[in-house]
């Protein structure tokens, strides 16, 4: 009676059989999911694929004229747009090897048997508990040109008054340094835990082989943390191509706009400039191009694991 | 300091030296003297001097980290015109006042002149815990049936989740902005609604709890079914109790998230009565005229709360990433 009372419970749905009751719970427990999240992710996608083709004006939402692939074809003649390009790019390229470096060398010291070394792992990751924010504002103080510590350092070991923030020069490069400052201390801890997890079993075989130090680094660590590796790259570059914060609070895109940075560009198109359409264009190019390299390191990365 | 810039150039160029002297030592022509007692006592000396050169370098890296937040925490315990007199001398890393009762005037003076900090920290508080409770309860239940129920459309919410988290949906500040405003809630007080609701769902965390519910056995909750008990009832009696790691980890992601969020409550929040912490504290930052000492005080008095957080429950933050980024 028992298996009448199941079976008939079941019913078929495109060829496949499903329980009634769990059809009933699955649905109830996704609802509230699934209705915020095709509100408020799937359809600002949406939203700016429309806005792409369209004059929209944040102020004038109501009258919207369709205008074709003429938003796009703005993007290829802005030279401010290319400026914005370029610094992003910039940051990227310096800020992934520089934190990647700096945190993979310091887990690997502080997994060796060293001395001080809560003392050491605490200190490293002491910028990490301040926000974006806070960081960006203390760091304004310290940068401050007339009444800053930094200057006053400078000045008491016998160098001139420096510029920094607003110097076009230098801004983006004290953007990546106190980024890296900011960020390091995380993605050590995260290799560290990776680090942790390799069998001493391992290196112990290694050591009997007779390999020495670089080589069961090479042969053993390495290959270990591959996946921790990958990891890392990939949260890394997304934060990377993502910088906002730091230009929004310290410099807002200047000087001369050596710090305008893609995400900043949008933002500004859309909210400051109220040009949604634009912003609504390149918001849908560049989330094409991020979607693209994501992909594109993902399968690098994972061909690699797998040989 | 000219003294630790020398001390830095000494270092790095009698470690090259060594270093050229260690290779010889290895290379081929000198293994015949392996043994011998000069050349033991030589590498003795080399392996002591790459470790004091090792502690150097982890000193001097760990003063450059840590510099700032002592002089932010130091300088929050002084005046504006104490630090001003400080700050070109070695005193400015240290609290100058002998009298301990002074070492909160830049508090106290903050909590008086701008009335809004503790309202704006109420806030931070309010949001962070509601976002909390409703991402960990729509999120977890989600997680749940996609990793338990076979339903229609559970393998297609699987499919669309590891799309959006592939697919960085950053740059959609602009449209959810426009989408607010259509719904209507940019009003004055439907705003705190507006700015809130957009974190709820997060296709991340339903990651989380699914590949955290993957791993908890059948058998647990088929023998909540056969005591009668409903599949909501075993999720909240009997699953929950079981996987307090995931929910302790999420909220604590949770919390780091709401709490530093910046970009959109300053685009979403212009009455500071609203205004998270993170907002706010840019208006003291840019009061004019600038008062130092209350500007430390304020972004150290911020960051109490998170560094709570981070000294009591690291070794979550270490577990989340990998229970997630990993598999």
């Amino acid at each position: 009676m028992n298996q009448a009372k199941i079976q008939r419970a079941n019913i078929r749905f495109f060829g496949k059989s499903y329980n009634k009751s769990e059809i009933f719970a699955g649905l109830l427990f996704t609802l509230p999911v699934l209705i915020l999240g095709v509100i408020f992710i799937i359809l600002p996608i949406i939203v700016s694929l429309g806005y792409a083709f369209t004059d929209a004006n944040l102020l004038k939402l109501d009258q919207v004229q369709i205008v074709g692939f003429s938003q796009f074809s703005r993007i290829f003649s802005d030279p401010l747009l290319l400026i914005a390009f370029k610094n992003t790019l910039r940051f990227v390229v310096t800020v992934v090897p520089l934190q990647l470096t700096l945190s993979l060398v310091l887990a690997l010291i502080l997994n060796s048997r060293i001395k001080l070394n809560t003392f050491f792992r605490w200190a490293f990751f002491i910028p990490v508990m301040l926000s974006l924010a806070i960081t960006s504002m203390l760091w304004m103080n310290l940068l401050n040109e007339e009444s800053g510590l930094i200057n006053s350092i400078l000045m008491s070991l016998g160098f001139d008054e420096q510029t920094f923030l607003s110097n076009p020069d230098r801004a983006l490069n004290i953007i990546i340094i106190i980024s890296a400052w900011q960020g390091a201390g995380y993605q050590m801890l995260i290799f560290l835990s990776g680090l942790k997890n390799i069998p001493s079993s391992l290196y112990e075989a290694a050591e009997i082989d007779g390999a020495n130090s670089f080589n069961r680094f090479k042969h053993v660590t390495l290959p270990m943390i591959k996946p921790t590796f990958s990891f890392v790259i990939i949260t890394m570059l997304i934060g990377a191509f993502r910088l906002f914060t730091q230009p929004l609070i310290m410099t807002k895109g200047g000087p001369l706009d050596s710090t305008m940075t893609m995400s900043y560009y949008i933002y500004q198109q859309g909210i400051m400039f109220r040009d949604v359409g634009y912003s609504s264009a390149v918001a849908l190019i560049y989330t094409i191009f991020l979607a693209a390299i994501t992909l594109t390191i993902r399968k690098v990365l994972d061909k690699d694991n797998t040989v | 300091m000219q003294i630790i810039i020398w001390s830095v150039l000494i270092i790095v160029n009698v470690s090259l030296i060594f270093l050229l002297l260690k290779l010889y030592l290895n290379s081929e022509r000198m293994s015949k003297y392996k043994n011998d007692h000069q050349v033991i006592i030589a590498r003795k000396i080399i392996h002591f001097w790459f470790v004091f050169a090792l502690y150097f370098f982890l000193f001097v890296l760990a003063a450059l980290f840590i510099f700032p937040v002592v002089w932010m925490i130091m300088n929050s315990f002084k005046t504006h015109a104490q630090i001003n007199a400080d700050l070109s001398t070695w005193r400015t890393f240290l609290p100058t006042n002998l009298n301990i009762g002074e070492w909160f005037q830049s508090y106290i003076k903050l909590f008086s002149s701008f009335q809004e900090f503790g309202r704006s920290i109420i806030n931070s508080i309010i949001y962070s815990s509601i976002t909390i409770s409703i991402v960990l309860l729509i999120n977890s239940l989600a997680g749940y049936a996609i990793a338990k129920f076979r339903f229609p459309g559970s393998t297609v919410i699987v499919t669309i989740i590891i799309l959006i988290l592939i697919i960085p949906v950053e740059t959609s500040i602009v449209p959810l902005y426009v989408i607010l405003k259509k719904m209507g809630l940019l009003t004055e007080n439907l705003r705190i609604v507006g700015y809130l609701i957009p974190g709820f769902c997060s296709p991340f965390y339903i990651f989380m709890f699914r590949a955290y519910f993957l791993g908890i056995p059948k058998e647990l909750e088929e023998a909540a079914y056969i005591d009668g008990a409903s599949r909501i009832k075993t999720f909240f009696s009997i699953i929950i109790p079981n996987s307090l790691p995931v929910f302790a980890t999420v909220s604590i992601f949770t919390f780091m998230g709401t709490w530093n969020e910046y970009i959109f409550a300053q685009l979403m929040f212009s009455n500071p009565l609203q205004q998270p912490l993170q907002v706010y504290l840019q208006l003291i930052n840019n009061f004019n005229p600038k008062d130092m000492g209350m500007i430390m005080a304020s972004l150290t008095f911020s960051t109490i709360p998170i560094a709570l957080v981070y000294i009591f429950s690291q070794r979550y933050i270490v577990e989340g990433v990998a229970f997630t980024g990993l598999k």
